[in-house]
């Protein structure tokens, strides 16, 4: 049977990337919105 | 509530079923024997993808509307869905090379599913442009309009590519005719996460929406300004 690969520090630069993604998003709709 | 508010408290509770697709999928979800761990990058890379695909297919539709009823809301929900799309699409195209590298050896192929995806980025891109570059409502509607609908007609394109030509892309595992090819926990997860990103999708466009609202509004005031 095959080893796993070891290759979660792909899988944390995936999460990373996508959460700083959103949460970036998610800040300017925040900001744009709350313009007088 | 006023609308600014219902999408702030759609995204806050998106955020929040985010966080817990993270938790699930990082510490409670098998890891996959042949491409390890970086496999979880499909519980993101997924949910993303169908939604960049949805929300262009909304934006060509409502182009398809405005053109025979030039109801102005149609066309700002299409503005609204092209930008929350030029983000998904965003995701998806950063996390699939990201999975690409470990498990194909290279970050980029010019494959026939890669490539359309990257040329539906570019799509939104332009879409977002063309709006910031026509001044006049109606006009800048209409050619948003025409370009929604050039995005609407290359999703199935995108969708089928897989299938119509040889490419490295993996073939769908769950949205296909038969039964999803992934156990239960995986594919628990993988709903999961398509429930955060529909949720997100939603609070997303409706805070856009509110903000369209608020800059026609705006406009408005201006023009009645300058006319007096």
């Amino acid at each position: 049977m095959p080893d796993v690969p070891q290759n979660a520090g792909y899988m944390m630069a995936a999460y990373i990337v996508t959460a700083v993604i959103l949460l970036g998003y998610a800040v300017s709709l925040y900001r744009r919105t709350s313009k007088p | 509530m006023s609308l600014v508010q219902k999408g702030r408290w759609i995204t806050l509770v998106a955020l929040v079923c985010l966080a817990a697709v993270y938790v699930r999928a990082l510490a409670f979800t098998p890891v996959e024997r042949l491409q390890g761990p970086a496999q979880k990058i499909f519980y993101l890379h997924v949910p993303a993808a169908l939604w960049t695909e949805a929300a262009m297919v909304l934006v060509g539709l409502a182009g398809i509307f405005y053109l025979f009823l030039k109801d102005p809301r149609l066309d700002r929900f299409a503005e609204a869905s092209a930008e929350v799309g030029t983000v998904f699409a965003t995701i998806v195209l950063t996390t699939g090379p990201i999975w690409g590298k470990p498990i194909w050896g290279t970050w980029w192929t010019w494959d026939a599913r890669l490539t359309s995806t990257l040329f539906l980025f570019f799509l939104y891109v332009g879409y977002l442009l063309v709006r910031g570059a026509v001044r006049d409502p109606g006009l800048r509607a209409r050619y948003a309009a025409v370009l929604g609908i050039c995005g609407l007609c290359l999703v199935p394109f995108i969708h089928l590519s897989v299938f119509l030509f040889r490419t490295l892309h993996p073939q769908p595992i769950i949205l296909k005719p038969s039964a999803p090819s992934l156990p239960n926990s995986m594919l628990a997860t993988w709903l999961f996460s398509l429930v955060a990103f529909t949720l997100l999708y939603v609070g997303f466009v409706t805070q856009r929406y509110a903000l369209s609202l608020a800059r026609a509004a705006q406009e408005d005031r201006s023009s009645d300004a300058g006319h007096a």
